[in-house]
């Protein structure tokens, strides 16, 4: 087909906003990546002398346990609640999120805390009991204590989509292995786990370029990685075409990882026949298997929030508290940043979904990946090209105006406009695929019956597309927000002069070794980032509600 | 409606499903396909609709040109209704919204006017509130022709309309189908894999192979 | 409440908007240092001078970064970073100018700041050694060299070398000493490590005293934060160990400093050297040691009780721009030796 034909076909609005959003999001990029086809440096030389091996040994290891333990705790667990029923399971439900809630790093902190030397365990060892342990084994940071940090507070990624996929798709290939003869093991690891592969795979990327792109649990534990390396690089030696390159390298490790599991696969891609989506009935649980279900879900829940937040709040009752003026500043600050680009992101994850959606071409299989860019590349490095693109910006700007004696100058870089323009080309990947997710469930009929029924593209993506992917659309909104709020690189390279959020205070403090201080401000970016899966969970279950009803 | 010389391709695998294909029907006529899965009877149907766009070739709906080389009318403007093999009744409205969809901006006396009348067109007065998932499989087929029906299309396309109904069934709502049809005297075209609806349904059947 | 959403997000739009355009009156300051008694001072400031101090705190290394990527168009007037070298780095980088004032040269001795005055020290610390005070005699103890005898064989407790400190120790080695030297000195130091370099600073000082080794590598003012820490603990940690001013008969204690240096295009220049003097004045210069356990620069500022307790020591006569020369030479040398 040609082009001018299948322009045809759609609205070409759609296609060109998207269009305008993935060419703002490659030309940072772009700057970037451009680094790398400059000669290599001696720095170069040096790093692949000395340090490469490691550093390419430690991030592997990382990685792939990291992975694969999430891709495991998360689709057990996104199981059990979506096939049975057993005591605490509603709460569970959502509860398995929060982990979610507490940056990697600050969960370093307060494990490494809780059992250092002068943590609550063995002060109370020391004290009471007269006990002093062998602090081998009370050592935290360690390359698996490291993985344990990294998958306790990540799995909820692989959780989330896994669930939702589960209640949804799953009722009659399980009821078949059911009437087949099938135990429950087998069918978990013969039916669900082989079935919703590619989206435990979707999940554990993500949590696989989170522990790739993170500097702060390998940076406190002493475990040099990817990012140690990059920084180092770029900071030690001033050399950022180097730390490109290394940044370069990492993506294309976990591209490799990414290819493997799909050849391993065959290409398969599972869809399905029927199109009736029936909601999957849940199987109440008896006996033993009832409390271990109860045990298993809620010891995950214990590690992964319980504990770290018990040992914050022990923490902020140490410390002599902070000023209340400062944390409400703080709290505004990062809940409106937060809500703000989450609501521009998923805004233009739903254009860009929208389009690829009723493009089915190579041009839109392409839209689809580069969103995935900027969460590829470390938060640090791709601060750096947005800058630059965005003083270019800013110089046309100034000189567009001088006919008009108007004197607009750095109007973008030194306003919150930069930071929204990050959040937005490092989190678009994260909201297209929740978006995209739900375009996938809806498929195209829809869309298809309202266009016979005289609606324009536009016309049917709200009357008819928008309503049906809000569930898929809410959780994208729910992610952002979380992740924006968690943010932490590009916040404090990018940020206009005096402002501050939860995020870039806490590590300020953690930075400065007063880890205490940062407790307070943990709690309430927690606190806050548990109301919001909070809201999301009610309002989702509104909508089962009534359309079940 | 005419077709001349359609020819279409696949986008995907680059296979060639239409050669050059040719069809005319005549006003307040039903016409049939006959063909197995795969033949690309519904694709003729999409193809109408504007659902696909063709490598080459004509259709004229009611003297108009819907698509040619220069032209491609989209779907929402060419006044063809097509009620789908699932039905695809929107799950997060009620009936009455679902049949009301397509009337465009009347006001709502005319409109719950007109979706009392399709209910009574399709015997299912009362059913107004109920959604989608709430109704069987021949209720919602019901609805999706209601639907359809409602903002007066020129031309209704059916794709398989009997493969999702028990066989019990089946010859009643074939039955009250084509006295529908038959009453609003609308020009039809129905796709099905199964002679004996071809048999019963069309003024003329067309056979499709692969 | 929908509306009322909408409403607060324009409000947020529009102050982000307007937040871009700054009025006159003001200097904006980069700092790497983030002490809540810091923002104190610049109120004072501005109650005294009624110039507004507008704050971008961030890691120095980025905000270098950022400042040379903006260039002639940056709105910052003043860098501030917790070490000499970074403070070299960014005018290598030329992003700094020379100030003459008098005041300054007056209040921060010369070895403490740069030779053309394109920066200036603010508050001082030393890099020291800290033993467990029942199992190590100080006067086992000398210089940083005595560190690598094989004595202290899995006895040595000290940070990652990505950390700037480190990084800055080795360099004031080079500088005094020579390459070979420092190479054969920080592949003494990972021989007789305790374990693989992890955590903080305040990490090794608690490894002390849990046993894990004998003697860390510090700076003075994390001491003094464990010592006034929340976490009683970690003051039990800290009265445990003792302090060491290392190699007072040689070339004396390795120092580093938080300083402060004019950008080359600040556009509120007059402002900023105000501020500038106003940090190394007697009046702003004990709080903003304080803030954090740091020796002030300028000389007639008494240091806090608990430093003067530690006593008086010589300090590495070398001028402070070498650390940033010797810095790459420095990581270089830690990737060679293999220290994590």
């Amino acid at each position: 087909m040609q082009l001018s034909d299948k322009l045809k076909k759609q609205s070409i609005g759609w296609l060109l906003i998207s269009s305008l959003i993935i060419i703002l999001l490659l030309i940072p990029n772009i700057n970037i990546l451009l680094n790398l086809f400059t000669d290599t440096s001696e720095n170069w030389q040096h790093i692949k002398k000395y340090l490469l091996m490691d550093y390419i040994k430690n991030s592997l290891i990382l990685i792939i346990s990291t992975g694969l333990l999430t891709a495991l705790i998360g689709t057990l667990l996104a199981w059990l609640i979506a096939a049975y029923e057993f005591p605490g399971r509603a709460f569970l439900s959502w509860a398995l999120l929060l982990p979610l809630a507490i940056p990697p790093y600050i969960g370093a902190y307060t494990y490494a805390g809780l059992f250092s030397y002068t943590g609550p365990f063995q002060v109370l060892l020391r004290k009471r009991f007269g006990l002093v342990v062998n602090q081998q084994y009370f050592d935290f940071m360690t390359m698996r204590g490291a993985i344990f940090i990294y998958t306790i507070f990540l799995f909820p990624y692989v959780y989330l989509l896994a669930k939702s996929f589960l209640a949804k798709q799953s009722a009659s290939l399980v009821e078949i292995s059911c009437l087949l003869g099938k135990s429950a093991t087998s069918i978990f690891f013969k039916v669900i786990l082989p079935v919703s592969r590619g989206i435990i795979v979707a999940g554990a990327s993500l949590v696989m370029l989170e522990v790739l792109n993170d500097y702060g649990v390998v940076k406190y534990f002493g475990i040099p990685t990817f990012s140690t390396a990059i920084f180092k690089t770029w900071f030690g030696m001033g050399d950022l075409t180097s730390a490109v390159r290394l940044a370069a390298i990492a993506m294309g490790v976990i591209f490799i990882l990414l290819y493997l599991e799909k050849l391993l696969r065959g290409g398969r891609q599972y869809s399905y026949s029927t199109s009736q989506i029936r909601p999957l009935k849940r199987k109440k649980l008896t006996g033993g298997s009832k409390y271990f279900a109860t045990m298993f879900s809620f010891s995950i829940f214990g590690l992964g929030f319980i504990i770290p937040v018990g040992q914050l709040l022990y923490w902020s009752y140490l410390s002599d508290g902070s000023k209340w003026g400062n944390l409400l500043e703080y709290s505004t600050g990062s809940i409106l940043t937060g809500l703000l680009a989450a609501t521009l992101v998923i805004i233009a994850a739903i254009i860009v979904a929208n389009t690829v959606r009723i493009n089915s071409g190579i041009l839109s299989n392409l839209f689809a990946r580069i969103t995935m860019l900027g969460y590829s590349i470390p938060g640090a490095v791709i601060a750096v090209g947005i800058l630059v693109f965005l003083l270019q910006v800013d110089q046309f700007i100034s000189w567009l105006m001088q006919p008009f004696a108007i004197e607009i100058n750095m109007f973008l870089t030194t306003s919150l406009v930069m930071l929204f323009f990050a959040y937005l080309i490092r989190f678009l990947g994260i909201g297209f695929n929740a978006v995209n997710s739900g375009y996938q469930k809806i498929g195209t009929k829809f869309f298809e019956a309202s266009r016979t029924l005289g609606k324009s593209v536009t016309a049917t993506f709200f009357k008819v597309d928008l309503p049906m992917i809000k569930p898929a659309v809410l959780s994208g909104f729910l992610l952002v927000f979380i992740e924006v709020m968690k943010e932490l690189p590009l916040t404090l390279i990018l940020r206009p002069f005096n402002f501050n959020t939860l995020a870039t205070r806490a590590f300020e403090y953690a930075a400065d070794e007063m880890i205490y201080r940062a407790a307070d401000l943990s709690l309430i970016l927690i606190f806050c980032c548990t109301i919001a899966i909070l809201l999301v969970n009610q309002l989702r279950k509104g909508r089962e509600d009534a359309s079940e009803n | 409606m005419k077709i001349n010389n359609l020819s279409f391709k696949y986008e995907k695998n680059g296979d060639q499903i239409l050669n050059n294909f040719q069809l005319e029907v005549n006003k307040q006529e039903t016409i049939c396909f006959v063909g197995p899965s795969g033949s690309g009877k519904s694709t003729v149907l999409r193809l109408i609709a504007g659902l696909e766009v063709p490598l080459s070739g004509e259709i004229f709906i009611a003297g108009r040109t819907v698509v040619n080389d220069q032209v491609f009318i989209p779907p929402e403007k060419r006044k063809v209704g097509m009620v789908f093999q699932d039905y695809a009744l929107f799950p997060h409205l009620n009936v009455a919204e679902n049949i009301s969809f397509g009337l465009g901006k009347i006001s709502k006396i005319d409109k719950s006017r007109k979706v009392n009348e399709m209910l009574d067109l399709i015997n299912l007065n009362g059913f107004a509130n109920r959604y989608p998932h709430q109704l069987s499989g021949g209720q919602q087929q019901r609805i999706a022709l209601a639907r359809t029906l409602a903002p007066n299309p020129r031309l209704l396309l059916l794709d398989e309309p009997f493969s999702n109904l028990d066989e019990s069934l089946r010859d009643e709502i074939r039955k009250e189908l084509k006295n529908i049809i038959k009453q609003i005297g609308i020009t039809t075209i129905l796709v099905s894999h199964d002679q004996a609806d071809a048999d019963f349904m069309a003024d003329r059947k067309i056979f499709i192979y692969s | 409440m929908k509306k009322l959403l909408v409403m607060i997000m324009l409000g947020v739009m529009v102050g982000s908007f307007t937040g871009g355009i700054l009025a006159a009156g003001e200097v904006n300051l980069y700092t790497n240092r983030h002490y809540d008694a810091d923002q104190k001072i610049y109120e004072q400031f501005t109650a005294k001078t009624g110039i507004k101090v507008n704050v971008l705190k961030g890691d120095s290394d980025e905000l270098i970064e950022r400042l040379a990527r903006e260039g002639e168009s940056s709105k910052a007037d003043l860098l501030i970073t917790a070490d000499a070298g970074r403070l070299h780095r960014a005018m290598v980088r030329g992003l700094l100018q020379s100030v003459n004032s008098d005041i300054l040269t007056k209040n921060v001795p010369v070895n403490l700041r740069d030779q053309d005055n394109k920066w200036f020290g603010l508050t001082m610390r030393g890099r020291v050694i800290v033993y467990a005070k029942d199992r190590v005699n100080p006067e086992e103890l000398s210089s940083y060299q005595s560190l690598t005898d094989a004595k202290w064989q899995d006895k040595i407790l000290v940070r990652s070398s990505s950390n700037i400190y480190n990084q800055s120790l080795l360099a004031s080695l080079i500088s005094i000493y020579g390459e070979e030297w420092a190479k054969n000195w920080a592949a003494g130091i990972v021989k007789n490590m305790a374990r693989r370099p992890k955590g903080n600073d305040r990490a090794q000082a608690t490894a002390v005293a849990a046993g894990i080794g004998d003697i860390a590598i510090m700076n003075t003012y994390y001491l003094g934060k464990m010592l006034n820490s929340d976490n009683p603990a970690e003051v039990e940690v800290a009265e445990s160990v003792g302090i060491y001013f290392p190699s007072q008969a040689e070339a004396g204690t390795h120092i580093n400093i938080s300083g402060i240096g004019l950008s080359k295009y600040s556009p509120n220049k007059a402002n900023a050297i105000k501020l500038m003097e106003y940090l190394s004045s007697a009046e702003a210069q004990s709080s903003f040691a304080n803030a954090n356990y740091e020796y002030p620069v300028n000389p007639e500022v008494e240091p806090s009780p608990l430093l003067k307790s530690w006593g008086e020591f010589k300090t590495q006569q070398i001028n402070l721009t070498e650390l940033g020369i010797y810095n790459e030479q420095a990581v270089r040398i830690f990737n060679k030796v293999g220290w994590q």
